[in-house]
This record gives C-alpha cells, sequence and structure tokens, in this order.
C-alpha cells in the first residue's frame, strides 16, 4: 500500500533529434518545470520509430510512452514524421484493440523553439498516466524482464 | 477448367516463356491438395484446381528465380500484387493464372457437421451453393456457407484483378457474417482489462513455432526481429509476453500487406484466433487510410506512403 501512494509513473520520451530533442533542452534552458517523470532517448527521427520499441517500453515496466516529432512538414528528411504519422496512428488503434489504454501511447508535434510547449506535453501526459495507474499489463510469472527492471525502479 | 490450366501451363513451359510453374497437386491424404513447383513440363499434367486449394502460393515466388507463372484465387492475388507494390517481384518475371474462387471447403467444419472423419467421407461435390456430402451410402446437402473457411465467407475479391490469363467465369463475393468478426466485436464490448486478458490466455498456448510468420506472404524479411540479438528484443523461449508481443509487433509490420488471407491462422498448431487480429489491423487500416491491401497495383505501400493532412486528432 505504501508503495501505491508513493508511485509516480515512468514514461519513456522518445524525442527526435531535431526538433523535440532540441524543444526538451529548451524547456530545461528556459528553466520551464515539467514532471521528472519522463526518461528520454534521442532518435535520429521520429520516422525511425519502430513500433516495437513501444512494446519493449511496455514490457519494461513504462508507464507510457511518448513520442515526438517534428510538425509535419518541418521534417530534417522531409519525410520522416508524415511515416510516422501512419505508424503511430495504426498501432495506437491496434493496441488499444488487444486491451492497452489508449493513453499509454501518446504523440506530439514540438519544434525546436517550443520548450513550452514541450513542457505542457509531459505535464499533461503524466496527469493522464496517473490517472490510469501503474503498468501491470505484463506483469506475472515468468515475465523477469519487467520484474527486475521494476525492482530496479 | 483444370484442363485448360494444364494445357497452358504445358504451353507456358514448352515455349520457355516461365521457368517455373508453381500450382497445386493432389495431396497424399485424401480432398487435399499440395503445393507443385516444377520446371518440367510433364509434371503440368497433376495440375488441379477446385474446392480444396487451400493455400496461398505466393509465398514461394520470393524464393524463386526466373520467370514463374503461379495459379492464383482471388486473395492470393491480392497478396501478389502486395509483393509487386513491395518491389519484392516484377510484374514482368510473372504469369498470374487467375483462378476465380467461389470459396474454399474447411475440411474440418464438414466433418464437423456430419460427425465423420475425413478417411470415412467418399465423395464431397459442390455445385453452386450446395455443397453435398457422400457418407456411409447417404447424401447429405449443405448451403456452401456452413462449410467454407470463414476468410472466404467475407472474401472482397473472389475473382483476381490482377491476372495474366483468367481460367474461368468471374464470380461474386459470397458475403456472409465471419466467425472472425464476430469474435472481434465481442471483444470490442469487453472493457479493456478484460480483452487483454483474453489475448494473455491466447498467447499463453502459443509454442513460437513462427508457423505464422513463415506461412505469411507478407512476412518477407530475411531477418526478423524476433531473433535478433544485438539488441535482444525477446526472448525465444515461449512466455506468453513475448508471444504477444511478437505477434502484436507482426501484425503492425505487415499493415498495408495483410490481405487477411487466413493462412497464419489455418498453419497455427495451437488455434489461436489469429485472424480476430490480422482483420482488426485491416479494419484500422481501411478505416484510417482508406487502404485495402493487394488492391491496387498502382497504389504506394501504405507504411511508405502519406497525406499530408491524416490521422492528426491522435497527436498533440
Amino acid at each position: 500500500m505504501a508503495q501505491d501512494l508513493e508511485w509516480e509513473p515512468r514514461l519513456l520520451g522518445l524525442l527526435c533529434k531535431w526538433c523535440s530533442y532540441a524543444g526538451a533542452d529548451l524547456a530545461g534552458t528556459s528553466r520551464k518545470k515539467y514532471p521528472a517523470n519522463i526518461r528520454i532517448i534521442k532518435v535520429p527521427c521520429s520516422g525511425r520509430i519502430d513500433p516495437l520499441f513501444i512494446l519493449k517500453a511496455l514490457h519494461l515496466g513504462f508507464d507510457g510512452v511518448l513520442v515526438s516529432g517534428c510538425h509535419p512538414g518541418d521534417c530534417h528528411y522531409q519525410t520522416g514524421n508524415y511515416r510516422a504519422r501512419r505508424r503511430i496512428a495504426l498501432t495506437k488503434r491496434f493496441l488499444e484493440g488487444m486491451g492497452i489504454d489508449r493513453r499509454r501511447l501518446q504523440a506530439s508535434w514540438v519544434s525546436a523553439s517550443e520548450g513550452v510547449k514541450f513542457a505542457d506535453v509531459v505535464s499533461q501526459v503524466v496527469k493522464e498516466l496517473k490517472e490510469i495507474g501503474p503498468n501491470k499489463l505484463f506483469v506475472g510469472e515468468r515475465n523477469s524482464d519487467a520484474t527486475e527492471a521494476q525492482a530496479k525502479g | 477448367m483444370q484442363q485448360r490450366l494444364r494445357r497452358k501451363a504445358r504451353s507456358l513451359l514448352e515455349q520457355g516463356q516461365v521457368d517455373w510453374i508453381i500450382g497445386f497437386e493432389p495431396g497424399s491424404l485424401r480432398f487435399t491438395t499440395t503445393p507443385l513447383i516444377t520446371k518440367d513440363k510433364d509434371d503440368t499434367d497433376r495440375l488441379v484446381v477446385g474446392s480444396f486449394i487451400v493455400n496461398n502460393l505466393s509465398n514461394f515466388l520470393i524464393e524463386l528465380s526466373g520467370r514463374v507463372a503461379i495459379v492464383a484465387k482471388g486473395c492470393d492475388s491480392r497478396s501478389i500484387v502486395s509483393l509487386i507494390q513491395d518491389n519484392k517481384v516484377n510484374r514482368e518475371d510473372i504469369v498470374i493464372l487467375g483462378v476465380p474462387c467461389p470459396g474454399i471447403i474447411d475440411l474440418s467444419k464438414v466433418e464437423g457437421l456430419v460427425a465423420r472423419d475425413r478417411d470415412e467421407i467418399d465423395d464431397i461435390a459442390r455445385q453452386d451453393g450446395v455443397v453435398s456430402v457422400r457418407v456411409g451410402g447417404q447424401q447429405r446437402e449443405f448451403p456452401a456457407g456452413q462449410v467454407l473457411f470463414d476468410n472466404c465467407l467475407g472474401c472482397e475479391l473472389p475473382t483476381p484483378k490482377e491476372y495474366d490469363i483468367l481460367l474461368g467465369e468471374a464470380t461474386s463475393p459470397i458475403g456472409e457474417p465471419t466467425a472472425s468478426q464476430e469474435t472481434l466485436a465481442r471483444l470490442k464490448d469487453m472493457p479493456p482489462d478484460e480483452r487483454w486478458r483474453f489475448w494473455q490466455q491466447e498467447f499463453g498456448r502459443c509454442i513460437r513455432c513462427y508457423a505464422c510468420r513463415n506461412v505469411c506472404p507478407a512476412c518477407f524479411c530475411k531477418r526478423c526481429f524476433v531473433e535478433e540479438s544485438e539488441p535482444q528484443w525477446l526472448l525465444p523461449m515461449p512466455r506468453w509476453q513475448d508471444n504477444l508481443i511478437f505477434q502484436a509487433i507482426r501484425n503492425i509490420h505487415v499493415a498495408g500487406r495483410c490481405t487477411d488471407c487466413g493462412e497464419c491462422e489455418r498453419a497455427c498448431p495451437v488455434n489461436i484466433p489469429l485472424r480476430s487480429l490480422t482483420r482488426d489491423m485491416y479494419d484500422i487500416v481501411a478505416d484510417l487510410f482508406q487502404f485495402k491491401s493487394g488492391m491496387d497495383i498502382a497504389a504506394a505501400p501504405l507504411l511508405t506512403a502519406y497525406e499530408v493532412e491524416e490521422a492528426e486528432d491522435l497527436i498533440r
């Protein structure tokens, strides 16, 4: 019980190197406050994100995944984010069909100048994750990866 | 139709127009067929078509080099079109021998209806919408909808749209409710965690034989993510968690290529209702992007194309 009271969601951010990662940087340098629940992985482009990363993160015990890239039309590689959008959209719908809460997979467009938006997005996402509670999807016997990761905290 | 196919196949080989023929020959068990892949023109006399040509042979296209003639039902032709879209095969290198298909008979459904094993059934014949089964000297008739494979009931393309030679008269779709859609509707009515438990239980049975992947014409990666070791995404041992992730990601990876042909479900040795997943993805793709796999040979593959404005409501 005590653990439940202290529970803080863990959010994995998969951020595109050109826009959202720089946006997160800007949020930091401009001293914007946002929840420390997010752990960030920098990816070369949102188009690099295989839906496998998302499920693997949930498997490892993350409570949610935030995918973020450049606004449509602003992709450094012209079309990466458009492709990511298709992939994320159908991943989200498909995982929901399997029984995963749609709020566990979030997507946003954050440009390098939108530090404020980044802070807002993270705050909102963390708030939603707190509403749905801990990710217990893959908890069960013989799931050593997840239990190990959860033990480490 | 069968005679025409044999003549055509023979002449294609004789004239050197193709190097290979892919088709069906009678299987070693009754009412079954097995793939026939040959370079020998005399083998073409063994080619068959009919109500038992179950498999989707398009999978073999990517394993053969040279020009290939392939027997294709409507659903198979969609898989072939999908392979062409993905540049896995060249349209010029294949001759599609189109077979209009009114549906394939599911032997296990017949066995269930007559409560007999396939060895005890004397004959199964189809006349339009009626399938008559002769068993123990008795003749019994069933509407085709009761004995066809589930995916045939919801078939959208019984007659190939893309073909070089069409071996019969075009047929129209059957359009009956399918079991996979019923399962899907039942799942949609459940609360999410109950849905999750359903799949958890189903994938608890999975033995990770990868038959679903190996039989799938849309799964053509040389190296599958489940076999990668740096990083090792999934462990090879069959835990439900890894099994479920494998199948979910496999479905996402073949989105826009999966034609819901049903081969994965038929290949599954533990009868996991995989078509309730493939069907869901098929519907999602149609709903979000108005895309139907293998229907339009000129269309770009779903996951490499995009519209400037689409699917924005899912993004902050």
